[in-house]
């Protein structure tokens, strides 16, 4: 019973983390930027959400939405202004100045938005639902729910539509796609859009789970940062994966051993994923 | 990326400047109106040798490596135990750190080397992340949050007399100085090495450095060995200066510091960095800014560098200078 309890609320936390690990890795799949500000676009979408429902009073939902629009619309500045000037093979360039962005944005926030944690009180708040005879927050549910909800769009618009076909295509093949008249910096803003609303979405759907503040993105960047390198640098399914998988380590490693054994969780996992197959459960076995 | 410091090392306006900085550098203290100048100098020299030892794994082999704050944090606390658990004397301790962090380095680049560039760099970030949650959580041999107070000043003796004591903001400075002089001429002289221009070589063009004999893995472990050996004793004398060790050794803070330092000094190019660690070391202090705004303004700093100056100062000097003598010829 308490295994299955700890399985599930993995499996909860996982889904979450996959909201943010598969927009990373959409972003580094077409870019090749890893992401360094990604964490504190997260943290956007949280204090988007306690804003809008603190101070505006909107219902969970609409200022769910309305965060994750709002975090996308920063996320296509960011990429019009910075993000399309970097060229390939320019990855450290990428890094550093996504790394000054996000370090920019942390210290504005801490600065205009003060560094004292704040919970959200939310119309779902402190109620459980029952699901096969467990018990989970609904907070916790809906948050699931709108993980498994977008990735499946997500999912859908890749396989599907011409517009996510192309993103694919410009991931697995560049020069093949500029051959056949695709216009990358267009098809990259795409996907600079899509992963930076999926992560202002996973800040809103987690902020009243969690407490709020500047700094809480810090620890779940690298966390992202694990989940990508886990499932394959730039592979979307191998990052919903190693979500799950983190999620659930994490969750055992809390219940049945320490506080401090499921921060190291994440760790132990990736380094035995180095160990095994250094290229990510997915990762194609080049070297860049 | 290396190349404006590698050609013609000591043209006569090169050599004097140096000697101008070496003197201003050695007398400070006598001058220096309080000892809080002294003492941010001295945290300048910590953060120009940390940097140093960044700048030979990124500027010259070209791995850009989030360890350093790692390698930092863990010869500062091989160095604490070892003199407060095991009654080593600093220098010794310091010695021992630095061979910690070798020998961790090596291990850990053995694996790490493995991977893509990029993965390189995440796993480097989460070797110093796990270090912070070790310093953290393993209380019974680190303290935890409390950290390890009390810890001696290191001392320089001659027979009895003590020549410099670094109980005084001037003796410690002195002291730093000096280690850190004897540290960073040691890597400009590495540098400028056989070894030196191979780990340049690796950096350009890999497959070339491969056909001309050049082991690609080895320069780049090697390269990041010395860098992680620089930042451990750098590290492990700093906390004699702190007199206590504790997680925030590990902070994040430490990292954004040696990278802005080496990004705006330009990768590759040894002097422009060590003099980027005197300004941004004394930046914050000359415009007393709140600590957010201050990384605000670094931050800013760092955009704009990496949008409009990829090279950094030192890379955009060399840049102009090239220009120039091509007109001119």
């Amino acid at each position: 019973m308490l295994v299955s309890t700890l399985i599930l609320n993995g499996l909860v936390m996982g889904a979450i983390y996959a909201l943010i690990g598969v927009g990373l890795s959409l972003i580094f799949g077409v870019l090749e930027i890893v992401n360094f500000a990604h964490g504190q676009i997260y943290t956007l979408g949280a204090l988007a959400l306690a804003l809008l429902v603190g101070h505006f009073g909107f219902g969970f939902l609409p200022a769910a939405f309305v965060s994750a629009l709002g975090v996308a619309a920063f996320g296509y500045i960011l990429y019009v202004l910075f993000l399309q000037h970097i060229r390939k093979g320019e990855f450290e360039r990428g890094i550093i100045l996504t790394l000054g962005i996000g370090i920019v944005v942390q210290n504005a926030l801490i600065y205009f938005y003060g560094a004292t944690p704040q919970i959200v009180d939310t119309e779902f708040s402190f109620r459980d639902i029952n699901f096969l005879g467990l018990r989970v927050e609904m907070i916790k549910a809906i948050a699931v729910g709108f993980a498994i909800v977008s990735i499946t769009a997500l999912h859908l618009v890749l396989t599907r539509t011409r517009f996510g076909m192309a993103i694919r295509a410009l991931s697995q093949n560049r020069e093949a796609a500029l051959v056949v008249g695709m216009r990358p910096e267009v098809v990259a803003g795409h996907a600079v859009v899509i992963g930076t609303a999926l992560a202002g979405l996973a800040g809103a759907v987690l902020a009243p789970v969690f407490t709020v503040h500047p700094l809480m993105g810090a620890p779940i960047l690298f966390k992202a940062f694990a989940i990508v390198i886990i499932g394959g640098l730039g592979h979307l399914p191998g990052a919903v994966v190693a979500s799950l998988i983190i999620g659930v380590s994490e969750s055992l490693a809390g219940g049945l051993g320490s506080a401090s054994l499921q921060d190291a969780a994440v760790f132990l996992v990736m380094i035995a994923m180095l160990q095994f197959r250094p290229m990510g459960l997915f990762g194609k076995g080049v070297r860049i | 990326m290396a190349a404006a410091s590698m050609n013609s090392p000591w043209p006569p306006l090169r050599r004097l400047g140096l000697s101008a900085c070496a003197v201003i550098l050695f007398t400070l203290p006598l001058w220096s109106p309080s000892d809080y100048i002294t003492g941010i100098a001295t945290l300048a020299i910590f953060f120009a040798v940390a940097s140093t030892g960044l700048n030979v794994v990124y500027g010259y082999a070209g791995l850009l490596s989030f360890a350093q704050v790692g390698f930092w944090g863990l010869g500062a606390y091989v160095s604490a135990l070892l003199v407060t658990d095991h009654g080593f004397s600093p220098w010794t301790a310091i010695g021992c750190a630095g061979a910690v962090c070798v020998f961790t380095s090596l291990a850990g680049g053995l694996a790490a080397l493995r991977v893509s560039r990029d993965a390189f760099v995440v796993i480097t970030l989460s070797f110093s992340l796990l270090l912070q949650l070790l310093a953290r959580s393993w209380t019974s041999l680190t303290r935890g949050a409390m950290g390890i107070p009390g810890l001696p000043s290191p001392q320089v003796r001659l027979g009895d007399a003590i020549l410099l004591d670094g109980n005084t903001a001037s003796g410690f400075y002195w002291i730093a100085l000096g280690c850190g002089a004897l540290v960073v001429a040691a890597t400009w002289w590495l540098l400028r090495s056989r070894v030196g221009r191979a780990f340049v070589a690796v950096n350009l063009d890999e497959n070339l450095a491969r056909s001309q004999g050049i082991s690609v893995f080895l320069h780049q472990l090697s390269a990041f060995a010395l860098s992680a050996l620089i930042g451990g004793l750098a590290g492990a004398l700093y906390v004699f200066k702190l007199g206590i060790v504790d997680p925030g050794i590990f902070d994040i803070y430490y990292a954004q510091m040696m990278l802005i330092i080496v990004i705006v000094g330009g990768a590759g190019h040894f002097w422009f960095v060590l003099l980027m660690s005197f300004v941004f070391t004394a930046l914050p202090e000359l415009l007393r800014l709140a600590p957010e705004l201050r990384m605000i303004l670094f931050g800013l700093v760092l955009i704009i560098t990496i949008q409009f100056m990829p090279q950094g100062l030192g890379g955009y000097l060399a840049d102009r200078r090239n220009r120039m003598l091509r007109r001119t010829e």
